[in-house]
């Protein structure tokens, strides 16, 4: 069965219909892209996955639970933790705080354990901590530990916020542009860690403007243009489709491109 | 400019040379020298003060050792009170002082130190010394004395380990600031009115502002109607200890219901409230501490008393010690409280849920896609902050022993949302300094000026003076002193280190349900 489930999603802003009648699914262990042109309605899409946006119409199915209609937070506590196209990190807090953050939702501590400094505070606080620094040295972040997200260079911060995503322990990430702003190296560095985190058992839907990265890290593609589904499918065949060329470039540009 | 003067400096040696807790240190042991001083000469102008007072100087015959003494404590409180501003004068020609003068200053103030406690023993001795005039525990010149010693002891901890002091500057400030609270009925018991200041004004100021500063600063909710939770906590303590209604419950129980009312309210005026943000929220909450007072004034439900409030509110009894002939109990009980639930909020300040609320400040959406629940995590900081003030208008009510509906008026919000900005928003230190300064000036500088201009005005023959009402001032006072620091400081004296980050980028997020179009 499918890990989740989009089920003819809708969004409509008054008189805008940003995702129209959207259906796919995404297995267990797999990584799929969701790519089309600007605003073709993809971070919508993510918005509506992870309850920021109410859907107008349609179904988000988690295990074949419908999700939708639930706040961020409980959509979140069922393991699909995510990322922003402009990233939105804690900016004052340090580094090691904002991958705390994540853990707080599955930690047990209530506010008087805090006030008191109960063992049960104190014990799971340096746990916590302990995983973090773990996540951020993982991440290749450590060193930065405890700087404030605001002063890390931009490629770092991408990386801070899929930490934060990671201590949330997820069973789906979702990546909204992770490869944006980053030089040749930095993105290397995303696909292999894309890989690794697979091999972990994540399943990862990401959104990238960046085709390299797309072609090489999807299982599948989900093309979108005008919040319509326009290909779907593995990425030699999503390429070769000329009504995804045709988003990208123009009408006529798919007509030259194969009689030439 | 004044901003980078009191950054600390980094000479060419590579020694530091002054912070911000090191500066306010320095001034205060300097005005605590100028008090002890010219106090005694003040306010006793007759029966002359001790051999510490310029008066002294002038009336006594020049032989004799205690005029020697006189002479050189003189010196020793010139070159401290000189100290600061030299310093000062010093960075503004980008110059500094060298440690020479360190020693020199931690040498003065040893000297004053010790010389003050010989005399003081000397004539607590002797009983009674001409040259000094008496004294003993009823005259003012006692707590003058106390109140220099103090000011020495600071200044020699300053000048003489400043690089401690740069390293540990929460540790000094505890250390110097926990002494002086203890003994600050000691210091003034000559003036009781101070004693008075610090138990009603300063430490409820401080329970108040710690509250608030959950709500403001570490959750980031502007609450413009914070004294109605304050009303809630001494009206639930006043109506059931006094013989309004024939109820006469232990003060020490009802301060916990107080508080738990108070938090009950808190969760009650936040749950409708919690879309909102930023300027609405402000509105609602101040429309809420608008409604509260006025609730009292037309005394719904029979119980509030009217505008004529409830009195003769029970005191509390600890043992043998009733605290309403006993005041400084009050002070006492206070400081303790106070002392508690700073370390309280500190903790949470730096556990789950305190990381939780800065993560809600800092940026809403993402704490809510990182599973932070912000209803519940909001309510849970407007319940506590509810809490704290409920707790102080419990003890307020007892200590004040009547209340009325004016005494939760709308400037007792502005007041301590005053002394978050002033101290530092979301730096609980900050915070107490913020409430000392601002309660200080308001409640006992001003409250007082009246009353030593009319002496002045009689010394130096000069009527006009006795007629200048200075507490008309106050809210002037506020508002030079916000406009002030937005320019000069805009993170407050002692600004969170997230804060003064903040101010040198600047950033607004937007609320939850702003993205997701519900409000």
């Amino acid at each position: 069965m499918a890990l989740l489930e989009l089920d003819s999603l809708t969004k409509r802003f008054g008189g805008l219909v940003a995702v129209n009648d959207v259906s796919f699914d995404i297995s267990q262990g797999e990584i799929v892209s969701l790519i089309g042109p600007n605003g073709a309605g993809k971070t919508t899409a993510f918005n509506c996955v992870t309850g920021l946006f109410p859907l107008t119409g349609g179904d988000v199915r988690l295990d074949g639970v419908s999700i939708a209609g639930l706040p961020p937070h409980r959509v979140l506590r069922l393991g699909i933790a995510r990322t922003f196209q402009n990233i939105r990190l804690f900016s004052f807090m340090t580094a090691v705080d904002n991958v705390m953050v994540g853990a707080h939702w599955w930690m047990k501590a209530r506010v008087w354990d805090g006030a008191l400094r109960t063992p049960r505070s104190r014990n799971e606080e340096r746990e916590v901590q302990g995983r973090a620094f773990d996540l951020l040295d993982q991440l290749r972040l450590a060193r930065y530990a405890g700087s404030y997200a605001r002063e890390l260079p931009y490629g770092l911060q991408r990386r801070l916020e899929i930490a934060r995503a990671l201590a949330t322990q997820p069973r789906l990430l979702l990546l909204d542009e992770p490869a944006a702003g980053l030089n040749p190296q930095e993105k290397n560095e995303l696909m292999a860690l894309i890989a690794r985190l697979r091999s972990e058992g994540l399943t990862i839907f990401l959104i990238e403007h960046d085709m390299r990265v797309v072609m090489e890290a999807s299982d599948r593609i989900v093309v979108l243009d005008h919040g319509e589904k326009i290909a779907e499918g593995k990425p030699a065949e999503v390429r070769a489709d000329p009504r995804v060329v045709e988003a990208y470039l123009g009408s006529g540009a798919s007509q030259e491109m194969h009689g030439a | 400019m004044l901003r980078r003067i009191l950054r600390p400096a980094t000479s060419a040696s590579g020694e530091v040379q002054g912070g911000m807790v090191w500066w306010l240190l320095a001034v205060a042991a300097a005005l605590m020298l100028l008090v002890g001083w010219l106090l005694p000469w003040f306010l006793e102008p007759v029966s002359g003060g001790v051999g510490f007072s310029p008066q002294d100087v002038v009336v006594s015959s020049p032989t004799g050792i205690g005029t020697i003494l006189v002479y050189v404590l003189g010196v020793t409180m010139l070159i401290l009170v000189l100290s600061p501003i030299a310093e000062l004068a010093f960075r503004f020609r980008k110059g500094t002082l060298g440690p020479r003068w360190d020693r020199v200053r931690f040498a003065a103030a040893g000297t004053g130190l010790l010389l003050t406690v010989l005399v003081w023993l000397l004539v607590r001795i002797i009983q009674e010394e001409p040259l000094f005039g008496p004294v003993d525990s009823h005259t003012i010149t006692n707590s003058a004395v106390w109140l220099t010693m103090y000011g020495y002891g600071v200044a020699a901890v300053v000048y003489g380990a400043r690089e401690w002091v740069l390293m540990h500057p929460n540790l000094t400030f505890g250390a110097s600031a926990l002494p002086f609270g203890a003994l600050l009925p000691v210091m003034f018991h000559q003036a009781p009115d101070f004693v008075l200041w610090g138990a009603q004004d300063l430490a409820i100021y401080v329970l108040l502002a710690l509250g608030l500063n959950v709500v403001v600063g570490f959750a980031g909710l502007l609450d413009l109607g914070y004294a109605a939770f304050f009303a809630i906590g001494a009206y639930m303590c006043a109506s059931l200890a006094s013989p309004a209604h024939h109820l006469h419950l232990p003060l020490w129980a009802l301060l916990f219901i107080g508080a738990m009312v108070a938090a009950l309210f808190g969760a009650v005026l936040g749950a409708p409230t919690l879309r909102l943000r930023g300027d609405y929220l402000a509105i609602v909450t101040l429309g809420f501490g608008e409604i509260i007072p006025d609730l009292a004034t037309n005394d719904v439900g029979g119980f509030t008393g009217g505008p004529n409030g409830i009195s003769a509110i029970d005191q509390p009894q600890l043992g043998p010690i009733n605290f309403g002939t006993n005041p400084q109990w009050f002070y006492w009980s206070l400081l303790i409280v106070v002392i508690l639930v700073i370390i309280l909020l500190r903790n949470v300040e730096h556990s789950r849920m305190g990381r939780a609320w800065v993560a809600l400040r800092e940026d809403e959406v993402a704490a809510a896609a990182t599973g932070i629940n912000t209803t519940s995590t909001k309510l849970l900081a407007f319940a506590i902050g509810a809490s704290v003030s409920g707790f102080a208008g419990a003890f307020y009510g007892s200590m004040l022993t009547a209340i009325t509906p004016e005494a939760f008026l709308f400037q007792v919000s502005v007041t301590v949302l005053s002394i978050i900005v002033l101290g530092g928003i979301g730096n609980i230190i900050g915070v107490i300094v913020g409430s000392f300064v601002l309660t200080f000036v308001i409640y006992w500088v001003l409250q007082n000026l009246n009353e030593w201009s009319v002496t002045l005005g009689h010394t130096i023959n000069l009527p006009a003076l006795s007629n200048v009402n200075f507490t008309q001032y106050t809210y002037m006072i506020y508002g030079v002193a916000l406009v002030v620091m937005m320019l000069f400081r805009p993170g407050g004296l002692l600004p969170s280190r997230a804060r003064r980050v903040e101010l040198e980028t600047g950033i607004e997020s937007e609320s939850l349900a702003a993205v997701q179009g519900k409000a």
